[in-house]
């Protein structure tokens, strides 16, 4: 599992890790940054990273965050997003049909759609996965001047988030986020301010996945449940039906008459 | 009464033709060019209005399966051919509109291969597309009765128990999927609206609200075809005012208001019954998430959340209750239509309106998500009339009622002549209702939204130096903020100051974003517009003798010499008094090229800042992140800055 350990102490916000993305991914430079589609956040299906002022001088990441056990995942019905090998969310256009649930599902709303084309696709970060199976490091974290953004094992960047921010108790806040939000994210920040309005909702701990994966497997059970009860009930009513027709059956027209038409 | 039903048809013709348009742009221009959703609000119309609630208002077709062959209550049985009906043409509209909705149509097939057990959308496709099936063979009888192939119709009516049953479980799991849906938004949907217990309301509120719908449709028809079953024999053209509350005397009742209603009032308070339990559920649901002060906080998402409860289960309620109303056929008609509005509304809240405070925007679907929704409908409604008139649906007794096609053929008549013959033909009325509309959809709708033109660039407007805002746009089309511009001018220096903001200004606009001329973020580009000048000067200068676009090249090209950049006058010749800064500045002649904003921000600004960064004491001038900030970031420190200036 990799990971992505971002210091918000450090990071001065020039943005050469955009460029690097743009660069890699071969997206678009000159499209605008806002217009009536793309969200505030300077995502759009030309920009895969995008850094946010959050506070003076203090600028976060905000990209895919990569989790441990996504939401995405659990939400595309043809199974067109996967998690790599080495942990990034990787998205294959081939399957997509375009529904967009992903979008709606992430929690931290980082899927972006190609709203301008008449053959759309779903676009997001996908940690340079081709370049991180070869060990290469991913564009954005090559392109850091200040080593604000650090790449490498997930655990061993925990660890090293821990020993930075229990160094300097009276500069970085007790908490390493991405550790255990949403069940654990592969984007971390440590941070000398509260990450916590900036996408890093501060209750959630369990997998989004878990709120529905438990149910969805309950489903052919309450299909086949349904079916049985309602064949037995066709059969018992049946069987009572012609018990009372070999009875009297006018009786027993009557009777369930007057049993329903109360009106 | 048959002149009603043509009268509907053209409506109904008239949205189709709509929607045909709305479909084509659709197709051609892509998602974005021809809907208003956005990346916050990846879920729009389509899927929620026609989709989910087209399918939620279609499960009158299992409720009623279930009454009829599995509970064996025999009353009902006259309901379960149009139950049938509906439910197939609503299944078939729902999953036709999704197929404009997919950003990837031809690919629709795709989750037939390609399985993710973990999606519910996965498994409410698979319940759908297999409950669509079950429909169509539940149909076919009917339809093939009429064409006397016995055997087949034989068989299939052997199979209708288990075929019903196999419905009943598809519906019962693919109802409550489509509630679970939006479990994995558990921090996006609205408070109010989420709750663990959505697959279970949606299961309710669709089976109760599906009866309710089949009611609907059911006194529409009648009204349209058959009022007599429904609203009694009518006398001079009214329905009969008087109602018997007596209730010893119930034929009385029956006489009054038609044979139909008695069974249509039982089947009223077995979907009412549903809704009630579904108001419980809802209110119980309040205690245990203690959501109390959400609903009454007074924001609009509580009221609108009060509206639907309201429409969909409360008044539905109360009408049933009153005993009046429920042998009224108005009564059943209000409940009913106000349960499937009140549906409709439920669906629309839980998929798009609860995300709006969560995605921080807004949504109203655009006119051609409109026109194809309805037009979708529309086209469905009309299959329904003309299933309806041709197919044993409604009654045995149809036959008596059968319409005299006459009446719709196009006859030559000698006195009248021919128009007004030809316009009792359906073919010639729809033909001449598509001429209209389609070129008028066509001009309505066609996207105004291109992508590759760059940014739309809208001037400053809405200076208004009394109230002493002026609306910016910021470079940021489509949004914009109140801007205090006498505070500004205070702030920054009296008059003098106006050239740093006021770089350059073009004609007719006083002030202008510096992406105006600085149009591409890395190119040079041209500010001189040919075009516009050659169609406006004459116009707009209102020089006498010279026609617009014709004979205007005299104005700016000099005789005798080829029409280029040098054979024109400079721009000051004519723009001497729009551009005040003119006369103090040393200017070109032409302003043809503006450089790209990239390279002007970066010159105009951080050379500024470089320098005075020592001056006034702020090391931090010259940093990027001054003006390379989020919109979000500097929207809040706006709001911030002109806030607290604006109250002052």
């Amino acid at each position: 599992m990799v990971a992505v350990l971002m210091d918000i102490t450090k990071c001065t916000g020039c943005e050469k890790c955009v460029l690097a993305c743009i660069e890699k991914n071969n997206l678009n430079l000159e499209k605008s940054y806002f217009d009536r589609i793309t969200a505030r956040d300077g995502l759009s299906s030309d920009r895969f990273l995008s850094i946010n002022k959050i506070d003076k001088d203090r600028f976060a990441r905000l990209s895919c965050m990569h989790c441990l056990d996504p939401a995405c995942i659990s939400a595309c019905l043809v199974g067109g997003i996967t998690k790599s090998p080495k942990g990034a969310v990787i998205y294959d256009p081939d399957k997509c049909i375009g529904c967009r649930y992903c979008m709606l599902a992430c929690p931290f709303h980082i899927p972006r759609y190609e709203w301008n084309v008449t053959k759309p696709f779903m676009k997001k970060c996908n940690l340079c996965y081709d370049r991180i199976k070869d060990d290469e490091l991913p564009a954005c974290v090559e392109a850091c001047p200040n080593k604000a953004i650090v790449f490498g094992d997930r655990n061993k960047l925990l660890k090293q988030a821990h020993r930075t921010i229990n160094s300097k108790p009276e500069k970085y806040l007790q908490h390493v986020w991405g550790e255990e939000e949403y069940g654990g994210t592969s984007i971390l920040c440590i941070s000398d301010i509260d990450l916590a309005k900036t996408g890093w909702s501060d209750k959630p701990v369990t997998p989004i996945p878990h709120l529905t994966e438990p149910l969805i497997e309950k489903t052919p059970v309450l299909g086949l449940t349904a079916g049985s009860f309602l064949v037995g009930l066709n059969w018992i009513i049946r069987r009572r039906m012609k018990f009372a027709g070999q009875n009297d059956k006018t009786k027993n027209q009557t009777k369930k008459e007057d049993g329903q038409d109360d009106v | 009464m048959f002149n009603k039903a043509r009268t509907l048809k053209d409506i109904l013709w008239f949205f189709i033709f709509f929607g045909l348009v709305a479909g084509i742009f659709r197709l051609w221009f892509g998602l974005g060019a021809t809907t208003n959703l956005t990346d916050s609000v990846p879920w729009g119309l389509w899927k929620v209005l026609n989709m989910i609630a087209g399918v939620a208002l279609s499960t009158c077709g299992f409720t009623i399966g279930l009454l009829v062959y599995v509970l064996k209550i025999e009353k009902f049985k006259p309901f379960v051919k149009p139950a049938i009906l509906v439910a197939f043409l609503g299944y078939g509209s729902s999953c036709f509109a999704l197929l404009f909705d997919i950003g990837l149509p031809y690919r629709f097939w795709h989750p037939l291969f390609m399985w993710n057990e973990h999606s519910f959308l996965f498994e409410v496709f698979w319940c759908v597309m297999l409950y669509f099936s079950v429909t169509f063979i539940e149909l076919m009888p009917n339809i093939l009765e009429k064409y006397k192939l016995k055997r087949t119709v034989g068989f299939l009516h052997k199979i209708t128990i288990g075929v019903v049953i196999i419905g009943i479980s598809l519906s019962t799991l693919h109802h409550s999927s489509l509630g679970s849906l939006f479990l994995i938004t558990p921090y996006r949907l609205f408070p109010l609206w989420y709750s663990s217990l959505l697959p279970v309301y949606f299961f309710t509120s669709a089976a109760g609200c599906g009866i309710m719908f089949l009611i609907f449709v059911k006194i529409l028809y009648s009204k349209l075809y058959n009022p007599a079953s429904v609203f009694g024999e009518q006398t001079n053209g009214k329905a009969p005012v008087v109602c018997s509350i007596n209730k010893n005397d119930q034929n009385t009742v029956t006489k009054e208001y038609g044979k139909d209603i008695p069974m249509l009032s039982s089947l009223c308070i077995i979907g009412v019954s549903l809704l009630a339990i579904y108001l419980v559920l809802k209110i119980y649901d309040l205690f245990r998430l203690n959501l109390f002060n959400t609903l009454l906080a007074g924001t609009w998402e509580s009221w609108i959340y009060i509206l639907e409860l309201l429409l969909t289960a409360v008044l539905p309620i109360v009408l049933m209750i009153i005993t009046k109303s429920r042998r009224s056929p108005y009564g059943l008609g209000t409940a009913a239509f106000s349960a499937s509005l009140g549906l409709a509304l439920n669906r629309l809240d839980v998929g798009i309106i609860g995300y709006f405070r969560d995605a921080g925007s807004a949504y109203f679907p655009s006119l051609t998500e409109w026109a194809l929704s309805i037009g979708v409908i529309a086209a469905a409604t009309l299959v329904f009339l003309f299933v309806a008139e041709n197919f044993s649906i409604f009654d045995e007794q149809w036959k008596v009622y059968k319409i005299n096609k006459g009446i719709f053929k196009a006859s030559f008549d000698s006195i009248s002549r021919v128009w007004q013959a030809a316009l009792q033909s359906g073919l010639q009325r729809t033909t001449i209702i598509g001429v209209f509309v389609l070129p008028i959809a066509f001009i309505l709708m066609y996207p105004q939204y291109e992508s590759d033109k760059g940014i739309n660039v809208v001037p400053a407007s809405g200076l208004n130096t009394i109230r002493s805002v002026l609306i910016i746009n910021a470079n940021t089309p489509g949004m914009s903020t109140e801007f205090p511009h006498l505070k500004h001018q205070e702030t920054l220096g009296k008059e003098q100051s106006c050239i740093e903001c006021h770089h350059i200004s073009l004609p007719d606009d006083k002030s202008t974003p510096c992406s105006r001329c600085h149009r591409k973020m890395f190119e040079k580009t041209l500010i001189f517009n040919h075009e516009m000048h050659k169609g406006w000067v004459a116009a707009d200068r209102q020089i006498p003798g010279l026609q617009p676009e014709n004979k205007t090249c005299a104005i700016c090209h000099l005789p005798g010499l080829p029409k280029d950049i040098n054979s024109a006058v400079g721009c000051m010749e004519c723009h001497k008094e729009d551009i005040h800064v003119a006369n103090t500045l040393n200017l070109p002649k032409q302003f043809l090229y503006a450089d790209s904003y990239f390279y002007v921000m970066h010159k105009r600004c951080i050379g500024c800042h470089q320098e005075r960064k020592q001056g006034v004491n702020k090391p931090n001038l010259d940093q990027c992140s001054n003006c390379h900030q989020s919109y979000y970031t500097q929207y809040e420190t706006k709001k911030e800055l002109y806030g607290s200036l604006a109250s002052d």
